[in-house]
């Protein structure tokens, strides 16, 4: 038993792997590994501890989660895409890690090395603006863009930067692009007013009720929960569908009667009134269930329409 | 103004049993720590990082807190008792502390550092809360601009203030800026200096760059030091009844502490200046305004009191500066900056906005650990009398040892271990060398700040530089550090000439 | 103190001469930006290191001339192994620790060390050795819930 836990520790540590198929039938029968590829204490780790605690108690063995922080997820992926732990080791974690993170920095990965187990949460993010903006809405955001050249956008991510060239070479816009870091530091930017429209991960979420960061466009699939009236970016007449899903993936080789059972227990987990709690009220996102090929042809056609896209405004800013 | 109910759930979460308990670890981790001679409160800040993984964000930083203030008051013990400050800034604790205690009063002496310690901590962390909510307030309309231009003025004034050469130190915080500009750029998203390596992706983890420089650098220099000096004596405390603090004599004494504490809290909220700088300036405040100076250095009383009462001050209003603007001033406030971030949570004026009850629960936790450093101090003298007598070579291993610990917990895996001992060789040499490592790992931490600050200034503006007369706050900052560049230069040019006729 | 700013500063300068013509252009990325270029930040610290060492050696030079001390003083090699043994002894440890947990090695990096540092009392090996290791196996198996690391 010792020595299993010692193989079991080196094979996440990366520096082994490892076969045990004859483990198959009665998986799982030793503890089980979540990977979060963020730091602790962040939205996804928060989400993912009460997602492997409920996960624990169907599987009858413990779910270790397991911080492997780096590169927007992609530390973490890289490491599964290696792994052969036959479903023991499995990563939570967004799907913009898979379907942007290797078209933006190279990575040993893609968006077919994983098997998805299911997808858990839809992602909330958004096109947000200021209070007391001459604009509430995207149509007369337009007319106060074009009028005024170097209207200025708070941008997080290469991929909402993408996201916004797209958008602005379409409308002929002249933007002044400000680099800025999480949440946080959009945050300060819009509420003073210093910058006039930003991408939010999920920030906004927080103001919904107080009416200081209201909504432009919904840059998930459907229209956001907290904000109904801001429309989607395909219902604006754009040919993206960035919606992002914190999805359950381990890598493509692991047998189906373990990604099957991983999946039963995800469905249960999702019905389950704490990760619920934790996932709409805390971090103010929805809890849905997708399956895993339905995540899977989500994110491919995602990934066409970013290479599109970035074929479209001549690739990423090197 | 904030409402008096969000005072009160904050102040009844400080008080509740498990707030109660981690502040007390925190605070006992922290005395026991400072008591422990070469053990300093940086080293204890990092590896007890990792140790905060598993609390709430307010418990992980009341227990940092906590253990910041425990190292500052238990240096005074092994100051006192062993004549070697468990911290720096208990150097000139020595001065009168060790003759006190060698007359055979040294019950007399620990109690009059603890008491000025916990007044200088108590007023210093009202003064904190006093300021810091406005300060907040106001600083919140602070744009890119204005921070930008702030950043550049403490990094300035850091480097000119961090003791020790100003060169090396200059030398040491170009390196600190560039390791801070390591990872992914922000605005063209191309890798700057990661050699490939996607770890350094997100820059340099800033907790394996910590505890290498600071903690695992700190075990080699001591180990170093251990071979040259085995075997120092620590008094013990007697049963002598006549060995007690009185009343009357600690009276003589409260003038001093609160002109220490003015002295402590004053340095505290510059940025750059630190603990060290703060007691010794108060000592020789108190000296100098001594009837008969004669005295100190011989086991005054006063002269425990002004550098125990300065010391402590230090460590809160180096906060103001912290809570108020996000920047840190000191190593302790730079090693809590990356406990907050680990925690997810960005210090800084949005702080109050976003998250007032964990801000006022944090200072409600403040006050706790002052009191309940009295009450460990008080009652705990004997054992903390005991520990000064662990052997540095019982320590060094265990410390060692938490070092990695430490990592491995935090997930770096041996990518982690291996920056680590990188940064432990770089910090050896800073500290055998005599670089400054403080305006290392502050310009390490606020370069990606300033770089980001400066960038959204230039592209928010269009490279125009007349925005400075529409913002006044970020002009007025920007002639300021003018103004310091010019006067630093010109206290250089006149130390060279003072020096000169000397050298010769 | 001076030969020390003197050999330093030295090692400083060429490190930073180093960055400015090898490192920083091959490493420090590249691409249009309106705000600042990616090298700019990492070249002006670089800048900042090369100018105050180069000014630390010229001092320290001056100050050693005119002092007439030697610049080099016979390095004395017991003196160097002593510092170099505990960076070695560590690194093994390091090493060990990619192939196994560092909870398992921990108690022979403890003990190792008290040996060499002349500890010869049993209850203090057990003492030092197992508390420490024994609270990080509590800590990541049942607080944290990370598995043995």
């Amino acid at each position: 038993m010792k020595l299993k836990n010692i193989v079991k520790t080196a094979l996440i540590t990366g520096a082994l792997a490892l076969s045990s198929s004859a483990l198959a039938d009665n998986f799982p029968s030793k503890p089980l590994s979540m990977v979060i590829g963020w730091g602790a204490g962040g939205s996804t780790d928060i989400q993912g501890r009460v997602l492997a605690n409920v996960m624990s108690e169907h599987l009858g063995q413990p779910v270790n989660v397991i911080n492997r922080p780096g590169a927007g997820g992609a530390v973490a992926l890289q490491q599964l895409a290696n792994s052969r732990d036959e479903g023991y080791t499995f990563v939570f974690g967004t799907s913009m890690s898979v379907t942007f993170g290797p078209l933006a920095t190279p990575t040993n990965f893609d968006v077919d090395s994983f098997t998805y187990v299911a997808g858990v949460t839809l992602g909330q993010s958004a096109i947000v603006t200021g209070a007391g903006k001459p604009y509430s809405n995207w149509d007369e955001f337009l007319e106060f863009a074009k009028a005024n050249p170097g209207t200025s956008y708070a941008s997080q991510l290469p991929f909402d930067r993408m996201i916004v060239d797209y958008i602005s070479k379409k409308e002929g816009l002249d933007l002044r692009i400000v680099p800025t870091s999480g949440g946080a530091g959009m945050a300060p930017l819009i509420l003073s007013g210093d910058v006039d429209f930003a991408y939010s991960g999920g920030t906004h979420s927080g103001y919904a009720t107080t009416g200081e960061m209201p909504v432009l466009a919904s840059l998930a699939d459907d229209r956001l929960v907290a904000f109904p009236d801001a429309p989607t970016l395909r219902e604006l007449g754009y040919e993206i569908d960035p919606g992002e899903i914190r999805v359950v993936m381990v890598p493509k080789n692991t047998p189906e009667s373990q990604v099957a059972r991983l999946a039963e227990v995800l469905k249960l987990a999702t019905q389950d009134p704490r990760f619920i709690e934790i996932t709409e009220e805390r971090i103010l996102m929805p809890v849905v269930y997708m399956d895993g090929a339905e995540v899977h042809e989500t994110l491919n056609n995602q990934v066409e329409s970013f290479k599109t896209i970035l074929e479209d405004i001549g690739g990423l800013a090197e | 103004m904030p409402e008096f109910s969000l005072l009160y759930s904050a102040f009844s979460t400080a008080v509740s049993w498990e707030s109660i308990t981690v502040i007390l670890g925190g605070v006992l981790l922290g005395y026991v720590v400072g008591v422990i001679p070469g053990l300093n409160r940086a080293v204890a800040i990092a590896i007890a990082i990792p140790l905060t993984f598993y609390m709430s964000p307010y418990a992980a930083i009341s227990f940092l807190i906590g253990l910041s203030k425990g190292t500052a008051a238990g240096s005074a013990v092994s100051a006192i008792l062993l004549n070697t400050p468990g911290e720096s800034s208990s150097a000139a604790t020595c001065l009168d502390g060790y003759p006190m205690a060698r007359d055979g009063r040294p019950r007399t002496a620990l109690k009059i550092g603890l008491l000025a310690s916990v007044i200088g901590d108590l007023l210093a962390t009202l003064l904190l809360i006093a300021v810091a909510i406005p300060f907040a307030s106001v600083a919140l309309k602070f744009g890119p601009y204005e921070l930008a231009a702030i950043l550049v003025f403490a990094l300035i004034f850091i480097a000119g203030m961090a003791g020790g050469s100003f060169l090396k130190g200059m030398a040491a915080g170009g390196l600190g800026i560039i390791l801070g500009t390591v990872g992914m750029d922000p605005e063209t998203g191309a890798m700057r200096l990661t050699f490939g390596f996607i770890e350094l992706m997100d820059g340099v983890p800033i907790l394996p760059l910590v505890i290498g420089t600071l903690a695992l650098s700190e075990m080699f220099v001591q180990l170093d030091e251990y071979r040259r000096n085995k075997g120092q004596k620590a008094i013990n405390l007697s049963r002598n009844k006549e060995d007690n603090l009185k009343w009357s004599e600690f009276k003589t004494t409260l003038p001093t502490i609160f002109k220490g504490t003015a002295i402590g809290a004053f340095v505290g909220a510059l940025p750059g200046l630190g603990p060290s700088v703060g007691s010794f300036m108060s000592y020789g405040a108190a000296k100098r305004a001594a009837k008969n100076p004669d005295t100190f250095g011989k086991g005054d009383p006063r002269g425990i009191a002004a550098s125990e009462s300065a010391d402590n001050a230090v460590i809160p209003a180096s906060y103001i500066p912290l809570f108020g603007l996000g920047i840190p001033g000191s190593v302790s406030a730079a090693l809590l900056v990356g406990a907050f971030m680990i925690h997810g949570i960005t210090v800084g004026p949005l702080m109050l906005r976003e998250q007032p009850e964990m801000l006022f629960s944090l200072f409600s936790g403040m006050i706790v650990a002052s009191l309940l450093m009295l009450a460990i101090g008080w009652y705990g003298l004997r054992i903390f009398a005991k520990i000064t007598s662990i052997p540095s070579h019982m320590v060094i291993p265990i410390v060692i040892f938490l070092c990695l610990a430490g990592i491995q917990v935090q997930g770096f895996g041996t990518f982690g271990l291996l920056v680590v001992f990188g940064f432990s060789i770089l910090g050896f040499f800073l500290k055998k060398f005599d670089y400054s490592f403080v305006t290392f790992l502050v310009a390490f931490i606020v370069t990606p700040m300033l770089e980001l600050n400066l960038r959204q200034s230039i592209i928010l503006s269009g490279g125009d530089i007349a925005i400075l007369i529409d913002r006044p706050i970020a002009g007025f900052f920007v002639l300021l550090t003018l103004v310091l560049l010019v006067r630093f230069a010109w206290m250089g040019i006149q130390q060279r000439k003072k020096s000169l006729p000397n050298a010769d | 103190m001076l030969r020390i700013n003197f050999w330093s500063g030295l090692v400083v300068i060429i490190f930073s001469i180093t960055l400015l013509t090898w490192v920083i252009p091959t490493f420090g990325g590249g691409g249009f930006s309106f705000g600042l270029p990616p090298q700019l930040v990492a070249t002006i610290g670089t800048w900042i290191m090369l100018l105050s060492a180069t000014s630390l050696v010229v001092l320290s030079a001056v100050t050693i001339v005119r002092h007439k001390e030697p610049f080099i003083v016979g390095l004395n090699l017991s003196e160097i192994w002593h510092q170099v043994w505990p960076f070695l002894y560590v690194l093994f440890f390091i090493v060990l620790a990619i192939f196994l947990p560092l909870t398992w090695i921990a108690p022979f990096l403890i003990a190792g060390l008290l040996f060499i540092l002349d500890e010869r009392r049993w209850h203090i090996y057990l003492i030092c050795s197992l508390t420490p290791t024994a609270g990080l196996y509590i800590l990541t198996v049942y607080l944290m819930r990370i598995g043995v690391v």
